[in-house]
């Protein structure tokens, strides 16, 4: 573990709130990168820095001293960030129709055409990536986005997500499958 | 010959094949397998990664900044959670912390009536009419709401980030609910004599949404959590309870009550 990482961890412990400070600011970049790609969205992954955070504050009690912050925080952050998609999603009511989707019990979002992530990256071949991106289950996109973006293995995603490490290696195997159909156009084209 | 499977070829893809020789082994030998590996690699390649909108070097200071305020000290924090209900059979601790807070009050109001009666008496006929055109100063009373404003703060940060899907969170806000009720009653009825609408509005609004935490049919669930904390957010509670509690410490370290409504 980081040893500055740790001194800090150890001065919040004995009522020095502001070493927190320190922690914050070390790693709030790593956690807005991968709370940005989860949800998408920039305000919901500065909600899911924040939240995450203060979550992390809360539990710090509860942090092994061998463990490594940054790994810790990081799967609060993700679990966050997942958090957030369901509770987004919960929100939406539409349903984007592949009939053939392989889990035709799980709710899919319409595509998030006008989100600001989309304008981040030009030309069809962007768009039809997120959009495809979008349609897999959160559970999916998290586990994808931490695979193929993040290079996480799937025991470090299983226990980023709370699963069991061949459940993460199933939705990552999942939501590689959806991404090759929803791309499949894209391989005629080109 | 048993052809590699897709979840095979993606494992192999990750780096993370249970075999990786024996996989690669077979992608020499077998031309179909090849050119499906093939093909889910130049898929895979071809989905970019999503890039994240950049953050200033002051990034993390704003995100500091941001939650700072929301975050108690550890020490302090350890003790209020002892002290006011959340340790496990924490209920007659806070029954005890209401009654507490109940009987400072009463006694902050009888010994500012005593201490004003003798003061008038002390005074001088035209001391005496300078000291009714100026508030009454009852810093007891001052300190007992601060405190019971400090509390309500953080118990609504907890509320707004509490954990809809967490059930360790639903007994402890019970809990504090139902002390700062006690609490808030007794605030409001000492209040009720005084001329402060601002602070009234806000005690009422806070007492509503207590006395909903407390008294939830059924306990705190995820969805009355989340109830409750749009019904907290509707009503700015957070932001009332924040500005009151300023306009309170200010008038705590200036010692004085200039402000209408005397008792504070």
């Amino acid at each position: 573990m980081d040893r500055n990482d740790h001194a800090a961890i150890q001065a919040v412990l004995a009522g020095d709130k502001e070493a927190y400070g320190a922690l914050v600011v070390r790693h709030s970049h790593t956690l807005f990168r991968v709370a940005y790609r989860i949800t998408g969205n920039e305000a919901d992954a500065e909600d899911v820095v924040q939240e995450a955070f203060l979550r992390g504050y809360r539990k710090l009690e509860g942090f092994e001293a061998r463990a490594n912050f940054s790994t810790w925080i990081y799967r609060i952050a993700v679990h966050c960030a997942l958090d957030k998609v369901k509770r987004r999603r919960g929100d939406e009511t539409s349903r984007v129709g592949d009939t053939n989707d392989l889990e035709q019990d799980q709710v899919q979002v319409a595509d998030e055409a006008a989100g600001p992530d989309r304008l981040l990256l030009s030309g069809e071949i962007g768009a039809m990536q997120l959009a495809a991106l979008h349609s897999l289950t959160a559970t999916e996109r998290t586990a994808f986005v931490l695979r193929h973006m993040e290079d996480r293995t799937t025991a470090e995603i299983g226990a980023a997500l709370g699963i069991d490490p061949n459940a993460a290696k199933q939705a990552v195997f999942r939501a590689v499958q959806k991404m090759r159909r929803r791309l499949a156009p894209l391989r005629v084209a080109t | 010959m048993r052809h590699l499977s897709e979840m095979e070829l993606i494992g192999q893809v990750y780096g993370e094949a249970d075999s990786p020789a024996a996989v690669e082994q077979h992608l020499a030998a077998c031309g179909e397998c090849a050119a499906s590996f093939a093909e889910l690699r130049r898929d895979l390649a071809g989905v970019d990664r999503v890039e994240a909108p950049a953050r200033d070097a002051h990034y993390g200071d704003r995100v500091w900044a941001a939650i700072a305020p929301s975050l108690p000290l550890y020490a302090k924090h350890k003790r209020r959670l002892w002290s006011s209900g959340w340790a496990p059979g924490g209920w007659l601790r806070g029954l005890g912390y209401a009654a507490a807070v109940a009987l400072l009050v009463a006694g902050a109001f009888y010994a500012g009536r005593i201490w004003e009666q003798r003061e008038q008496k002390k005074q001088s006929p035209i001391a005496n009419q300078q000291h009714q055109t100026q508030p009454n100063r009852q810093p007891i009373v001052v300190v007992v709401l601060d405190d019971h404003l400090d509390r309500s703060e953080r118990f609504l940060v907890q509320l707004k980030h509490a954990d809809v899907d967490s059930a360790q969170m639903a007994s402890p806000l019970r809990d504090e609910a139902r002390t700062l009720l006690a609490a808030n009653r007794v605030c409001r009825k000492n209040l009720a004599q005084t001329d402060d609408p601002e602070l009234a509005t806000a005690l009422d609004h806070l007492d509503s949404l207590l006395a909903e935490t407390a008294n939830e049919p059924g306990g705190l669930n995820a969805q009355a959590i989340a109830r409750l904390q749009e019904q907290m957010n509707a009503d700015g509670l957070l932001f009332e309870v924040r500005v009151l509690r300023s306009r309170i410490t200010d008038r705590k370290a200036a010692g004085a009550n200039p402000a209408k409504g005397g008792t504070i």
